[in-house]
Formats: C-alpha cells, sequence, structure tokens
C-alpha cells in the first residue's frame, strides 16, 4: 500500500497573499520525493471541508478583509475542528491564518475580526506593522533549544500574546509582538506563525516535521529518509549572516 | 476658477535657487538621473511643488501599479513637440522628490515654468500627495496589480490610495483599464471617465496557476464569474450577486493574428464611431495594455491619429522593457516586480521558439520591495516545462532564494548556475547559446543595462 498524505489548502483563493502556496509545492515536492503520495484539496468559499479525510490543514494569510470573510465561513466547523486538533490534526498557519486560530483580531479602529477560538488567546493590531527579514531559534514543545533555526520573512500590524509553548525565540526581527522575543506557536499539531517568505522552502527541517506529524496522525511511523537540501540550506545560512546570526543550520 | 498664479511665492526664491544650483552643480559633475535636488527642495520648502504644478496648462499623472514607466514614455513621445514641450520624470523616478527634480530642470531663475504641460508618472503612496496640489487635466490608471506588498501592506491599499486621489478631482478626465476589475471599480458611477480594454478572445487555461487580486467583487465580496482571463486578473467578468460587470470600454484594442498591430475602435454613447491601426513598438501583452491607453490619453488631449503612429514609430523602449542589446549573445533586459508583471514577461519569453537561456536577477532593497515570496506566485512550472530554456542563472542578492525556487519548479540542478555578483552577470552569461533573457528588479536594472552597454539599433524593445 503506498502512503497518502492528504492535505486540505483552505480558502487558497482569499488566504494566499504571501505566497503560501510555495508551501504547499515545498510539502508535496519533498513528499513526492520519498514516494509518498500527496493530494491537495482546495477548499474554496462554500465548499464543504471534510475533517475526517484531512491529514493536514493549511490556513495562510490574506487582507484584513479577506480574513474576515474566511472567519465567518470557518465559523461552521468550529466545533469539529476543536475535535481535530485535540485528536493532533497538524495544521499550518501563516500570519492572518494565525490570528484566526484565536477569539479575534482587533483592527486599528477598534473592530474585531472574529476568530475561531481554538486556541486561547487574541491579536490586537498595534501602531506599526512589524516588517523585515526574520530569524528564530527553533524551540522543543517543552521549551528547550533544538541547536536549529528559521529563517523568513514577516510583515503584520497584529500584536499576539499567549501561554502556548512558542515556535522560537527571535534572534533577530520582532516575531509575536515585538515585546516577549517569542515567535509563533507549537501546540499538538499546530504549527503557527508570523514567519512567511514562505516559511517552508528555506526551512526544509521544518517542512519534514509537518510532513512527519501528517504522516503519524494518519497513523504511518517511519522515519523520512534524508533528501539532498544543500541549496536549502546555502540560502537559509545566508539569511542568517545578513542578519548578523552565527548560529549556522547544518545538513543531516 | 482656480486662479493660476504665474510664478512662485517670493518667499519661494531662496529654496528654488539652492535647488536649481545644486542641479547644475550635478549636471556640470556628469551626475545625471539623480532626484538629490528635488529630495533637497522638497525638505527645505514642500510647498514649491504646488507652486510649480500649479502653473501648468495641462498635467497627466499616469498612477496604478504595473505599466507606469512604459505607458508615461509612450504619452510623453505622443505629446511632446518642439513648439510645445512637455514636462517629464523619465526611468521611474517617480516619488515626490522625482517629480520635483523633472520640475526644476524647466524652471527659470525667476520662478517661472518653462514649458507648461507635464506628463508624470506618479507611486500610488505619492499619489494622494500629489492629488492635493494639483487638479490633472488626464490622470491615467494602468491596473492595480500585486505590487511590492511590504511597502504598502497589501493591495487593497493601493486601490484605497488612488481611489482618495480621485475623489479630490471629480472634474479631472479620468482614463482607467476596463478589464481589470480592481481599476475599474474607480471609475464606475464617475463623470468624466473613459475605459479602454483588449477586444480579444480570452482564453481559459486551468493549467495556469497565477494569482489573482481581483476575483473578488469589490462591491459586495462575492467572487467575480469570469467569461475569460487576458492576463493576471484582467479579463471578462461579472458579479453573478451585485451585477458588477467589466464597462464597455471607449477605446478597445484588438492585436493582429502576427502580434505586430493593434487595431484601437473608439466607442461613442454605444457607436464605434473611429478605428485606427498602430505599429507596436513592444512586444508582451501588457506592453498592450501600455499602448492602448497612451493611445486613449493622447486622443482624450486632441492628437490625430496619424501623429499618434508616427510618434510610436520613433519610440524607443526605456530601461529595462523588452530593451535588446547588442553582442553576441543577444541579451534583453526587462523588468520583473511581481507575480503577474512576471507571468506575462515570462508568457512572452515562451512563445520566442529559438534557442535561449534566461537569467533571474533578484534583489531585495527598498525599491524592489524586501518580501521575495513573491517569487512563489510566480508560474515557473509551467514556464519550466514549456518554455525550453538551456541554462537557468541566477544573480542578485536573493540569488539562493531564486534558485531555490527554481529547482522547485523543476528545474535540473546542472541547468542552474548562481552568479556571485551583478558585476559577474555579463562575463557569466557571454557564455550562453542563443539570446538570454535577463529578467531583473529595479535596482539591478540600471546596473545591468550599463554593463551590456549599447543599445541594439534599429530592433529596439523588439526581438
Amino acid at each position: 500500500m503506498t502512503t497518502c498524505i492528504r492535505i486540505a489548502h483552505l480558502f487558497p483563493e482569499l488566504l494566499n497573499l504571501y505566497a503560501d502556496q510555495g508551501n504547499l509545492a515545498v510539502l508535496a515536492k519533498r513528499a513526492m520525493l520519498r514516494d509518498i503520495e500527496v493530494s491537495i484539496t482546495p477548499v474554496k468559499l462554500g465548499c464543504q471541508l471534510d475533517l475526517a479525510t484531512t491529514d493536514l490543514v493549511m490556513l495562510g494569510g490574506g487582507s484584513d478583509r479577506e480574513q474576515a470573510v474566511v472567519g465567518k465561513e470557518l465559523l461552521r466547523y468550529k466545533a469539529d475542528l476543536q475535535e481535530a486538533v485535540d485528536a493532533g490534526l497538524p495544521i499550518l498557519a501563516v500570519c492572518g491564518g494565525y490570528q484566526l486560530l484565536g477569539s479575534y483580531y482587533e483592527l486599528p479602529n477598534k473592530e474585531r475580526i472574529k476568530g475561531l477560538s481554538l486556541l486561547d488567546f487574541a491579536s490586537i493590531a498595534g501602531p506599526s506593522r512589524l516588517i523585515g527579514n526574520i530569524a528564530i531559534e527553533w524551540l522543543q514543545a517543552d521549551g528547550s533549544l533544538t541547536g536549529k533555526t528559521i529563517v523568513g520573512f514577516e510583515n503584520h500590524g497584529g500584536r499576539t500574546h499567549h501561554n502556548y509553548p512558542a515556535l522560537g525565540r527571535v534572534l533577530q526581527g520582532h516575531g509575536n509582538n515585538g515585546e516577549d522575543h517569542l515567535e509563533g506557536i507549537q501546540y499538538k499539531g499546530i504549527v503557527a506563525t508570523y514567519i512567511h517568505g514562505p516559511l517552508l522552502p528555506k526551512n526544509p527541517h521544518i517542512a519534514d516535521h509537518l510532513l512527519q506529524k501528517a504522516l503519524r496522525y494518519r497513523g504511518y511511523f517511519e522515519p523520512l529518509s534524508p533528501l539532498d537540501d544543500e541549496l536549502a540550506f546555502m540560502a537559509h545560512n545566508d539569511m542568517l549572516k545578513r542578519l548578523g546570526v552565527t548560529m549556522m543550520m547544518k545538513e543531516k | 476658477m482656480v486662479f493660476k498664479r504665474k510664478r512662485i511665492r517670493s518667499t519661494s526664491y531662496l529654496a528654488l535657487w539652492l535647488g536649481k544650483l545644486v542641479y547644475l552643480l550635478l549636471r556640470a559633475l556628469r551626475k545625471k538621473g539623480t532626484s538629490l535636488p528635488g529630495l533637497l527642495l522638497w525638505r527645505i520648502r514642500p510647498s514649491l511643488l504646488q507652486e510649480l504644478l500649479q502653473q501648468l496648462d495641462q498635467c497627466v499623472l499616469v498612477t496604478g501599479t504595473n505599466g507606469k514607466t512604459t505607458t508615461t514614455a509612450l504619452l510623453h513621445a505622443m505629446l511632446d513637440h518642439e513648439e510645445d514641450p512637455w514636462i517629464t520624470n523619465r526611468g521611474g523616478a517617480n516619488l515626490i522628490q522625482g517629480l520635483l527634480a523633472a520640475l526644476l530642470q524647466n524652471v527659470s531663475f525667476s520662478g517661472r515654468m518653462l514649458a507648461k504641460n507635464a506628463v508624470l508618472e506618479v507611486d500610488e503612496a505619492t499619489f494622494p500627495h500629489v492629488m492635493t496640489r494639483v487638479s490633472p487635466t488626464v490622470l491615467v490608471v494602468t491596473n492595480v496589480l500585486r505590487d511590492q506588498l511590504d511597502r504598502y501592506g497589501e493591495v487593497d491599499q493601493a486601490l484605497t490610495l488612488i481611489r482618495q486621489g480621485i475623489l479630490l478631482h471629480p472634474e479631472s478626465q479620468v482614463v482607467v483599464n476596463a478589464d481589470d476589475p480592481l481599476s475599474a471599480s474607480l471609475g464606475v458611477d464617475r463623470e468624466l471617465t473613459y475605459f479602454y480594454g483588449m477586444a480579444v478572445t480570452p482564453h481559459h487555461d486551468p493549467h495556469r496557476a497565477e494569482v489573482r487580486d481581483g476575483a473578488f467583487c469589490l462591491h459586495c465580496g462575492h467572487e467575480l464569474h469570469y467569461e475569460g482571463f487576458i492576463y493576471g486578473q484582467m479579463g471578462y467578468y461579472e458579479c453573478p450577486s451585485c451585477g458588477f460587470a467589466r464597462p464597455a470600454p471607449h477605446f478597445s484594442g484588438v492585436p493582429d493574428e502576427a502580434k505586430k498591430y493593434l487595431q484601437v475602435t473608439e466607442t461613442n454613447r454605444q457607436v464605434a464611431s473611429s478605428v485606427y491601426t498602430f505599429h507596436a513598438p513592444m512586444f508582451g501583452i501588457y506592453n498592450w495594455y501600455n499602448l492602448l491607453s497612451a493611445i486613449a490619453t493622447a486622443r482624450i488631449l486632441g492628437r490625430s491619429p496619424r501623429i499618434l503612429q508616427d510618434s510610436i514609430q520613433r519610440f524607443v523602449a526605456p530601461t529595462g522593457r523588452m530593451q535588446t542589446f547588442a553582442g553576441s549573445p543577444r541579451r534583453i533586459l526587462t523588468l520583473i516586480k511581481n507575480p503577474t508583471g512576471a507571468n506575462s514577461v515570462l508568457r512572452a519569453i515562451e512563445s520566442d521558439e529559438e534557442q535561449k537561456s534566461i537569467c533571474f536577477t533578484i534583489n531585495d532593497n527598498d525599491a524592489d520591495g524586501r518580501d521575495v515570496s513573491w517569487l512563489w506566485d510566480i508560474d515557473l512550472t509551467s514556464f519550466v516545462a514549456n518554455a525550453t530554456c538551456q541554462k537557468y542563472y541566477c544573480a542578485g542578492t536573493r540569488a539562493l532564494d531564486m534558485a531555490l525556487r527554481l529547482t522547485y519548479a523543476g528545474v535540473a540542478r546542472d541547468q542552474l548556475e548562481l552568479i556571485e555578483s551583478l558585476e559577474k552577470v555579463d562575463p557569466a552569461t557571454k557564455e550562453a547559446q542563443g539570446k538570454v533573457y535577463i529578467l531583473s528588479t529595479y535596482t539591478a536594472l540600471h546596473k545591468l543595462a550599463a554593463q551590456f552597454g549599447e543599445q541594439h539599433q534599429g530592433k529596439v524593445g523588439r526581438v
């Protein structure tokens, strides 16, 4: 039997502000190179999201207008999504998608875009946008260091504060709120982050981390075979160097 | 009636003279094309912009996300005349300092404008600032595509900025792209608005994965229904919910089979009144739009089709707009800055069946946009599969990002060559067989053009 992962890409027509489809291209290619089949189902407005046949959810970022439309549409899945999240459904949520996992995103005019409240946090627009290249050190779920870095670009007006384990500790850049030096969330199957660029091409270890989660969720437990990531880590280390970070990533 | 001053205010002279002196000094030092004197004026005497602009008899502004420089250059070629000179800001100097620098070159020491007309390209974010200072005779909006997101936040904001500017001047004539739902929304229910659009058979290719920012109705949020796409979000659209639809164009263009000529039909009150044919000076569908909007604007300003035909014949493509360089291999330099623009450039290259290579020069300086995630929105997979490129070169500060992007699009490692610095683009691509298309972001463009030397004579802007 061939191994197969089923990815649901939520609202690609609305949430692709920062080339989030690049993340899917990376996941699909890396799975394919290991003889794992991938099916990507675009779930557009009005389509049915079938969580029973989904092993990984991709939730990208959109403009405020688009985020509000998506927030409304997703509310009807709230109960099912909550159940799936508790069971460990892997979700990659980027930028606006990250904010949608919380209870709301408050715009500068105090208007609130309702989120899914899958996790207990909120985001509030700050006085300026936090923009620029970013490097973080990836943390383990228990908060200990992995010795691995994540690089990318951030561009968000929202400041997010939460009490969940963070995806990483900021080495250069702003992160969740520009104050506590933390970036993103890792909770059960969820990886949520403000980092795009897109996230996965230059961070193949995160791509594999997500693939592994999806495989486990589906019930496959074999480890992933290593790939040739020389070019990806060259690009990764080049960004670390530009940001003045001395830690470098080595290919496994 | 707005009272027009004949000169600047007496309190502005000192600043003006200083600006002119700096300009003359820079010119003596052969430092051309800098906006420095403009920047200086803007710092010490911001009111000068208004004082100079208000002396103009006719002022044409060109804004939008893509095609501003080419459209402005085309318009300048059509409008400028020895006896009635038009001022313009060349080379994409479209921020306030660029406008001021262009005006400064045409003002006397006594503060009087020496030329009374101007066609100026204006950056979207600068646009509202210019609109508070001048009432343009004609305003051209090229399109609103996803562009340099990290400068303005997002595409909605570019549209909002342009809308704000237009609302200030209901008396100005506005020329808008009917095929682009985002810019068309600017002209709906507005008097003195002229639409232009392509009357081609739109194709429907489900395999092209392009970004379409205009896919949703701005009025009611419903997904737009497209009968067909022309490029990007451009096409024949209609909102099934509120009825917003592509407006009937007053100027409608059809390229001929061989893509050498553009036939333009003018329509008045739904009646086709006249039809003219124009030679196309540049290739690529996006350049057909630039040509069409320039023709529409020049016609509104009363230029005869004959004058337009002559000026198009003499037209020289601005730097990096499918600019062809002499030598072997022949190099064709073109600007890319967002996915839709890059897709239309790639589509044009794909249709060239000769032996070719391609070189991506991707920088991430402020003027390029520091966020390069848009590289992943370019539809490269179908390009790599369809166009038979021999080699893929990557240069610029983000050469590695581009190379990585290409490998995911199916380019083999041995087809890929990294060029370590901008200076080495010329020697590295000299080895290539056939011609080399150089696709570059903004800040590398002029340095590359300088490397390749002389522009190919006779076939400027064409391949």
